[in-house]
């Protein structure tokens, strides 16, 4: 028994092997060889994750699910974790304690792995704590002013939003008697204990994700946080939060009410996060702005599921969409600067890597035949299917405002100005850029077939 | 299947050969809107064997893309690859000292590839995706010249306005798909009843939206600002097109609901923006106003039952369009400016063009035996028949009216004045010109057998119909050439002058709320952040709690916290005065809220 458990969870195991190694070769301050360990390791896992795709099972007596969505969450997160190791290795690379973050992402990776799979509310707590850690340590890094205080920030609204997510899973583990998630059916007819265990799911997956109201955090972190690893939040733990919430979803009745407050919070992430947006001038402002409203977008798939047979497949595909397209603007970023105006001609000196942040940008709006058109097609169809007209209309309505905001930063990019002249290109960046544009270029085709 | 690909991809490949190899723009974009001319030549000459083409992914049948040779489509391709042509011949000479000719040659066939996927599609997705690429590819033609003053704003504009009416496609055909339970076009045709009429209504706001119908009119007259052979292109076969094309696809499913407010749009926009064209100081501006009013005339064609009527409007305008634009960039090119003062006497400096000119402005008005003549009648004689005709026919006529009226007007000025100037010749502008003026004016013999191939002739009107058609042409054009606009329009001319405000009410209506909630949600944050909530009679109460909060748990786990841990004492002031409780009182709304909305939802359900 224990044994064919542990053939499931290769990939998790040799993500533990790969960031005790790191440890290791940090403490002997080799950096590059820990950095070598850790994208070995990961691709590993990525490959380990391709046989047991197909299952459909739980190990552990149900608590972690290898499923379809934990199995392509894997395929999503490993490799859009290598290529944040790889932006990180860009910004602070040969600086003092480069390996300790290497190592702690790999860790962060795994706590997101977990979400993902997550069969079990404790696994959900276990996995929002692995994250949160890290992450608080992660954004502390540089520090500074800046540094210090937005990891307080976030570790004040981590402590809040988790404690109530504690106490409200509590009601669920009253009125069942198990933590499992496949036995919430239970509580059919107890609508309060339903309501209490929603809202704290709701809460601390929310806050994880970047949701209205629960996102005041994010700004501040990702401005006083080194730009790659704002890169990495906005990413890989925010899919395993939505990822985690689909989980639990899954074996709840839609009856108990969760579309239409998962719906009403997502117009609210989506318009709140691109109205901000607009207004911004520090350019990684404005992107965390636009994350939380990209965030609402990812939230339409988990409203319609349980509705939709699209839900599941909508929310994967926008997923991977969002982590190349987002890993690849904020590659742009640490290249260009972190001011609105540090773009104004930088497409002009620069043009391939200028372009490739336009064709980022105009897939985050949705503009086909990039990957996030299908993407957010897929989105909107499976709210429709759903049933939630509306939501696809504000949606929608959102991607106008959108393209406002997006094309605030590519006008300037291609506009005359003298600002720019050569610049150091580190390697890593533009393997990033790359991976990511071909990705956003050509995934728009391939995913069509896995949507059908 | 070979002349379906070949129409596709020719300009495709070209577009592609031209961004790689970077040489030889001119001559590869003309081979490849040659090689696609040949193609949608041999596609409509399958049509007229009766053949009809399908055509899926060859390795996924399933995937909801395809294309379909249809008549109907198959002509609307064999119209775009023509244009095309033609226009890229005159941009070899209109751009030939321009250092950024690759680019525009490159855009210019991707732009055309996406136009034919469009007139091409079978299935909405396949339509949803040419639909964007087109709006895409005409705002970076707009924003070609993105360093002169206003072109960005031009751009922006154009597709901020096309992109919001937009909005209309994207429901329709998630509706559509969701009753027909299909993406093929024609199968979702079937739809009746109330989702039939929602989803025509917002295909009528698209459809508005991108042929510049009201309100929408204005971004059309902005987007000038481009290259003229652009202009040529956008106005006549491509995007602006692509509106009505969308209306006269799905007109077997309209219902009588849609067909009365698809009426209303078309006569007022025949109406409004041709006495805006009347007004007009800029000859180019002149231009994209009657370009509003044609596509107003099958807008009442196709309200009128008529959807044939209106193809043959759409076919005659191109050519029409496309050279009156192609005439006016030589002149442009002469005296460096559009406006009309500029120009006057520009058309005497050089015979030949104005001949051409000429020609396809007397098209436009209506003279007999020209394309427009032929379509006009047709729409004429439909809007007679129709049950809405006490609107439809008076707004026709007084459309043909005010469209020869601004044609005579134009010949006017571009005659009267001084000759002096004439650089020298233009072989490549002249040529695509008058391919495209002798189409103009030869095209309605061909009308017949087109009618014949679509299976939908148009009936035969009362006798008076024609005379009355050809008494407005004729009148119109006598009225433009003999009186200045302001006599003309008298007080109407002020008004007609500023666009009749719609574009600033629009403006109003949307643009400014936009801006303003923007600003309110950051004054919003900045309300947070200075304690203004707090404040508030309403939150008092809740900031009592949050104080309590704040001190007893908050501040309590950070004093321990940093004094433990990290031992940032100096840090824990600027951080108290961070205002994080205010944040997480906001939060605590939120949950409140969420609370409430996951009681109720399940009782309500």
């Amino acid at each position: 028994m224990m044994g064919r458990d542990l053939s499931f969870l290769l990939p998790e195991l040799v993500l533990v092997g790969t960031a005790m190694l790191m440890i290791v070769a940090e403490m002997l301050r080799a950096a590059r060889l820990g950095l070598a360990i850790g994208l070995a390791g990961l691709a590993t896992a990525t490959l380990l994750t391709l046989p047991v795709l197909d299952a459909d099972t739980t190990v552990f007596s149900g608590t972690y699910r290898i499923d379809a969505l934990s199995g392509w969450a894997k395929l999503i997160l490993l490799p859009g974790t290598a290529l944040a190791l790889l932006m990180v290795r860009a910004e602070i690379g040969g600086r003092l304690r480069e390996g300790s973050v290497h190592a702690l992402i790999v860790l962060v990776t795994l706590g997101a792995l977990m979400l993902s799979g997550a069969g079990d509310m404790m696994l959900v707590v276990l996995g929002v704590v692995l994250t949160g850690l890290g992450s608080f340590a992660l954004v502390a890094w540089p520090r500074d002013d800046a540094a210090t205080e937005a990891a307080m920030k976030f570790l004040i609204f981590g402590a809040v939003t988790g404690a109530v997510m504690i106490y409200g899973l509590t009601f669920w583990f009253g009125g069942t008697g198990s933590t499992l998630f496949a036995d919430l059916g239970r509580l059919t007819g107890r609508p309060l204990v339903l309501a209490a265990g929603l809202t704290a799911l709701i809460v601390g997956l929310g806050y994880k994700g970047a949701l209205v109201p629960f996102h005041f955090w994010v700004p501040d972190a990702y401005q006083g946080a080194p730009v790659s690893i704002a890169a990495y939040l906005s990413v890989i733990t925010k899919a395993a939060a939505f990822f985690a919430l689909a989980q639990a979803l899954r074996d709840l009745p839609r009856e108990a009410g969760w579309p239409l407050a998962l719906g009403l919070i997502a117009a609210a992430t989506m318009t709140f996060g691109y109205l901000a947006a607009l207004v911004q001038s520090n350019l990684v402002r404005l992107l965390a702005y636009s994350s939380i409203a990209q965030s609402g977008y990812l939230l339409l798939a988990v409203v319609a599921l349980g509705a939709s047979e699209l839900a599941l497949p909508a929310l994967l595909v926008f997923a991977a969409a969002y982590v190349a397209m987002n890993l690849g603007a904020f590659a742009v970023v640490l290249l260009a600067g972190r001011e609105l105006s540090d773009l104004e001609g930088f497409g002009r000196a620069h043009p391939w890597v200028g372009l490739s942040m336009a064709v980022f940008l105009f897939s985050l709006t949705g503009i086909p035949p990039l990957f996030g058109f299908v993407g957010k097609l897929g989105l909107f169809a499976a709210a429709i299917d759903a049933g939630h007209l509306w939501l696809a209309v504000i949606g929608i309505l959102n991607s106008v405002l959108g393209l406002g905001v997006y094309l605030r930063l590519v006008v300037p990019m291609f506009a005359a100005s003298e600002r720019h002249g050569a610049m150091p290109m580190p390697a890593p960046l533009l393997t990033v850029i790359a991976l990511t544009l071909a990705v956003t270029l050509s995934f728009g085709m391939v995913t069509g077939l896995f949507l059908r | 299947m070979i002349w379906l690909a070949l129409t596709l991809l020719a300009p495709f490949g070209a577009g592609v050969a031209i961004l790689a190899l970077r040489r030889a723009p001119a001559a590869v974009a003309i081979a490849g809107a040659a090689l696609g001319l040949a193609g949608a030549l041999g596609l409509f000459a399958s049509m007229t064997r009766g053949e009809r083409i399908g055509a899926g992914l060859p390795f996924l049948p399933d995937f909801p893309i395809s294309l379909e040779a249809t008549p109907l489509t198959a002509t609307l391709a064999l119209l775009v690859a023509t244009v095309t042509t033609a226009v890229l011949i005159h941009a070899a000479g209109y751009m030939a000292r321009d250092p950024e000719r690759v680019r525009f040659f490159g855009t210019m066939a991707l732009f055309v590839a996406a136009m034919e996927l469009l007139v091409l599609a079978g299935d909405w997705i396949t339509l949803l995706a040419a639909w964007e690429m087109i709006g895409f590819s005409s705002y970076l033609l707009i924003g070609f010249w993105h360093g002169r003053p206003g072109v960005a704003g031009a751009a922006l504009r154009a597709f901020l306005y096309t992109r919001s009416a937009d909005l209309g496609l994207y429901l329709a055909v998630f509706l559509l798909i969701g009753r027909a339970g299909t993406s093929d076009i024609a199968a979702t045709l079937d739809v009746t009843g109330t989702p039939a009429l929602i989803a025509g209504l917002l295909l009528l706001v698209a459809a508005a939206g991108k042929s510049a119908q009201l309100p929408f009119q204005e971004w059309l007259l902005r987007a000038m600002a481009g290259p003229t052979p652009v202009s040529a292109l956008l106005h006549s076969a491509t995007l602006v097109a692509a509106g009505a094309i969308l209306l006269i696809r799905t007109a077997p499913m309209l219902p009588e609901g849609v067909l009365v407010a698809v009426g209303l749009v078309g006569g007022a926009t025949a109406v409004v923006t041709g006495l805006m064209a009347l007004a007009e100081r800029d000859l180019k501006r002149l231009l994209a106003a009657s370009t509003a009013s044609q596509y107003g005339f099958m807008l009442i064609a196709i309200a009128a039952g008529a959807p044939v009527a209106a193809l043959l409007h759409l076919i005659a305008h191109a050519a029409i369009k496309s050279a009156l634009f192609l005439g006016a960039g030589v002149f442009q090119h002469d005296r460096e400016s559009t406006a009309l003062e500029a120009l006057a006497g520009a058309g005497r400096a050089r015979p030949g063009i104005f001949a051409g000119f000429a020609l396809a402005a007397l098209a436009l008005a209506g003279l007999p035996p020209m394309a427009a003549w032929f379509s006009k009648e047709a729409i004429l004689t439909a809007s007679w028949a129709s049950p809405l005709a006490p609107w439809l026919m008076p707004s026709a006529l007084a459309g043909a009216l005010i469209s020869a009226a601004y044609m005579g007007r134009a010949l006017r000025v571009l005659w009267a004045g001084s000759a002096e100037r004439a650089k020298a010749p233009v072989p490549f502008m002249a040529a695509g010109l008058w391919g495209l003026a002798a189409l103009a004016a030869t095209l309605g013999a061909a009308f017949g057998p087109l009618e014949a191939l679509l299976g939908a002739a148009i009936a035969e009107g009362p006798r008076f119909l024609p005379l009355l058609g050809l008494a407005a042409a004729a009148g119109g054009l006598v009225l433009g050439w003999t009186l200045p606009p302001d006599r003309l329009l008298g007080p109407l001319f002020r008004q007609a002058e500023t666009g009749f405000g719609i574009a600033r009410a629009l403006e109003a209506l949307s643009t400014r709320p936009v801006l303003a909630l923007a600003e309110a949600v950051e004054r919003l944050e900045t309300a947070v952040l200075s304690g203004i909530l707090a404040s508030g009679r309403a939150g008092l109460a809740l900031a009592g709690a949050a104080r309590r909060i704040d001190r007893d748990a908050i501040d309590g786990a950070i004093f321990a916290l940093v004094d433990r841990l990290w031992g940032f004492g100096q840090r824990l002031r600027r951080l108290q005065s961070g205002l994080i409780h205010r944040e997480l009182a906001l939060s605590m709304i939120g949950i409140a809220l969420l609370v409430a909305v996951l009681l109720i939802a399940p009782l309500s359900s």
